[in-house]
């Protein structure tokens, strides 16, 4: 179809050019392919050749277009701030766990806040200084206290345990000076709870007197992919998305330097959806996100401007991943421009703090060193689509003992060897107007096109969550996977294929640097539930009834925004629980569809 | 095979933790071979868990941690199996499980710890292998 509709646009001298050039591909099957395919009895050859043929009529501006123009397929800036600064660094001897005052620091928390905040300090004792990264611990991000029933052995185990405001002042408790709130950003990954966590924020800033329009950060704040994905979802879909809208509007108007959310394929892939369920599904909920936003009567030009995304999904195909990122970039763009009617440039790009890369699941178990040269993979993916080559992850991912030093020296060392010897990083989307890159990147963004199209036809990203159909599409494609694995029609190295006792188990010396102390998380829960106990015997126990009782029967009117009851519950010392308890009842829980 | 329809495999994810790709993955496979297939869905206690494995008469129990809690975790749902006479149920481990962990694993009574990477195939025999009711 697409060649039919162009090629009536080809002038005359391209048309006699192209009957050339499939002339000359004609001869060349006949007398190369042929032969060969004869010789080793194959009815089809398992390479291909690109020629002009396949791009016969496409338009390089429509489809493609410069660095940091619509529709962005070759990257959102001509010259990112890290390509700038990158002698700099390199003279200066940066390390990325440092963090820098103008950036945040290294993702992290574990134990009761008094742990991760003496942990914290520890850091900044040793120069990383960025602003707070936190990681929470299960219970808080499913909305329960450490009190609860559900969050026994949870505790300060994945991230820190925030069960009520004074835990979230008291990580922030070295934030003061240089480092105060209005000066360092600060990354909250969570989502259901979110609401409540912005809250914490926002009145952190009014006790300490600075004006919350002076603060920024990245909350998480993607819910729709827990549905999909991650699992740690609350309320059912359709309540979750009017909390979502809730934090925006409060945002845009109490804190606008914030960025709004972090969205992620990433965790979509990773559960097992394909490419272009990654994309679609990821771009099907960014719609979700920016109908809530117009719905509230918010200008997309403004609001869009602080989406950001996290990551989307990787793999070890590194062409496949390179095309999926100017997929997703002109996708995106185009949604936006054509869809919700943005003219913001800013509103139309796909902010990410990386591009292409492997994705931790094409990590193996079995000779881990291994990982290393899939990671550096992903990081030549991630230099030829307009990110840092950034090597990710470290090659002990898998042996779930957190990251040795000597894997994260060597990450590192991977990533500064593509940046800084290899010039991969000179040239702006090094595969535009390649035959083949364009092609590949069609493919996916017509194979995203089609399942978006599904998910629209169904009523969108929540019908297609309630259905459960999301769920069942990404668990099907991570099964369908596990089969071509099995059954050897796709190999990974060490795992299905080489695995004989002639091959050598190569190991080098691996020291986990203790990050948390064991007997700190060994107490955190026992200590965190006392503390809990301590705060609501001493707060105003009537006015915490009085304020969850406001914010449950203005709960019940979806066009009231909850984010100032939610403030003042958190200023009286509510729990977290609590008031997520409040809006349970009022919302009801979100219940899995069956396999 | 056909005895294979007569195993009764619960896959269950205890903890508040959503990965649960491998849980399904597994729940597809071992169903695709044959075998009777329940899956708990997310954020099951021990105690779930164990009354469900015992209502529904199963004969394994295969748990999907990656959270880290797995040691824990176990010894709890032992202790829940043994309260309600359930003992006797193949109990399988899978997930990220650091390989100094596995031998405490077995100790506590788990008869296999499944890493990342082992086929579904392998599992299944592992199950045809250990479970009397089929044999």
């Amino acid at each position: 179809m697409k060649d039919d509709k162009n090629k009536d646009q080809l002038c005359p001298h391209e048309e006699q050019y192209l009957d050339k050039v499939a002339k000359a591909r004609e001869q060349w099957e006949e007398k190369l392919i042929n032969p060969r395919l004869k010789r080793f009895n194959m009815e089809k050859a398992n390479t291909r050749f690109y020629t002009p043929l396949d791009r016969a009529g496409s338009d390089f501006l429509e489809s493609v277009g410069f660095p940091g123009l619509y529709p962005f397929t070759a990257g959102n800036s001509p010259l990112e701030f890290w390509k700038v600064h990158a002698r700099l660094a390199a003279e200066m001897g940066f390390r990325p766990d440092w963090g820098g005052t103008r950036g945040v620091g290294k993702y992290g928390g574990f134990g009761t806040a008094g742990d991760y905040r003496d942990y914290l300090i520890r850091m900044h004792s040793m120069g990383r200084k960025g602003g707070p990264n936190i990681a929470f611990d299960l219970a808080t991000q499913c909305g329960l206290d450490s009190d609860s029933g559900q969050a026994v052995g949870e505790v300060g185990r994945v991230g820190v345990a925030i069960d009520c405001f004074q835990d979230f002042a008291t990580i922030y408790e070295p934030y003061t000076g240089e480092l105060e709130i209005d000066k360092v950003p600060s990354n909250f990954t969570i989502n259901a709870p979110c609401c409540v966590i912005i809250a914490m924020y926002a009145v952190l800033a009014k006790k300490r007197g600075i004006s919350p329009a002076a603060l920024r950060g990245t909350p998480q704040n993607d819910i729709l992919k827990e549905f999909i994905a991650r699992g740690t979802y609350i309320y059912p879909p359709g309540p979750s998305l009017r909390l979502f809208r809730d934090s925006l509007v409060f945002l845009r108007e109490k804190m606008p330097l914030l960025n709004v959310n972090s969205m992620g394929g990433y965790h979509i892939r990773e559960a097992g959806a394909t490419r272009e369920q990654d994309l679609a599904f990821s771009m099907a909920n960014a719609a979700a996100y920016l109908e809530a936003g117009v719905e509230a009567g918010l200008d997309v030009n403004d609001f869009a401007a602080l989406f950001t995304f996290n990551a989307f999904g990787g793999s070890m195909e590194m062409y496949h991943e390179i095309a999926f990122q100017r997929a997703a970039r002109r996708v995106y763009a185009r949604m936006l421009k054509e869809q919700f009617g943005a003219t913001n440039p800013k509103a139309m790009i796909i902010r990410q703090p990386i591009t292409a890369h492997i994705g931790c699941s094409s990590t193996t178990l079995q000779r881990p060193l291994n990982n290393w040269i899939r990671a550096a993979v992903g990081g030549i993916a991630a230099g030829m689509t307009g990110a840092i080559p950034g090597v990710f992850p470290p090659f002990d991912e898998p042996l779930g003992l957190g990251h040795s030093i000597e894997a994260t020296q060597m990450q590192f060392d991977a990533t500064r060897i593509l940046l800084y010897e290899t010039g991969i990083t000179d040239v702006l989307d090094p595969w535009a107007g390649s035959y083949f890159m364009e092609t590949l990147t069609d493919e996916i963004e017509a194979g995203a096109l089609a399942e978006m199209d599904k998910i629209n036809q169904m009523g969108g990203t929540v019908a297609a969550i309630e259905s459960g159909y999301m769920q069942k599409a990404i668990a099907r494609s991570a099964y369908e996977k596990q089969k071509r694995i099995e059954a050897k029609q796709d190999f990974v190295v060490g795992v299905n294929c080489f695995t004989s006792e002639l091959e050598l188990e190569v190991s080098i010396n691996r020291d986990v640097e203790p990050t948390y102390d064991p007997a700190l998380m060994a107490t955190a829960e026992e200590r965190q539930i006392e503390s809990l106990k301590k705060m609501k015997a001493s707060r105003n126990n009537r006015a915490v009834a009085s304020l969850l009782n406001t914010l449950k029967s203005h709960a019940k009117d979806k066009d009231k925004n909850l984010m100032p009851d939610i403030c003042d519950c958190v200023e009286n010392h509510c729990t977290l629980q609590e008031i997520c308890d409040v809006l349970r009842e009022v919302f009801g829980e979100f219940t899995q569809a069956k396999l | 095979m056909t005895d294979n329809a007569k195993i009764r495999v619960l896959i269950a994810k205890p903890g508040l933790d959503g990965h649960e790709r491998g849980a399904r993955v597994i729940a597809y496979g071992l169903r695709d071979a044959g075998f009777e297939v329940i899956y708990t869905g997310l954020r099951q206690t021990p105690a779930q868990i164990a009354s469900a494995a015992v209502q529904e008469d199963v004969d394994v129990i295969g748990l999907s941690i990656l959270s880290g809690a797995h040691l824990a975790l176990t010894k709890q749902l032992r202790q829940q199996l043994a309260a309600r006479n359930g003992e006797d149920i193949l109990l399988l481990v899978g997930g990220i499980i650091p390989e100094n962990d596995i031998e405490a694993l077995k100790q506590m009574g788990v008869a296999g710890v499944f890493t990342a990477g082992t086929p579904v195939s392998a599992v299944a025999d592992f199950i045809r292998r250990n479970t009397k009711k089929a044999a």
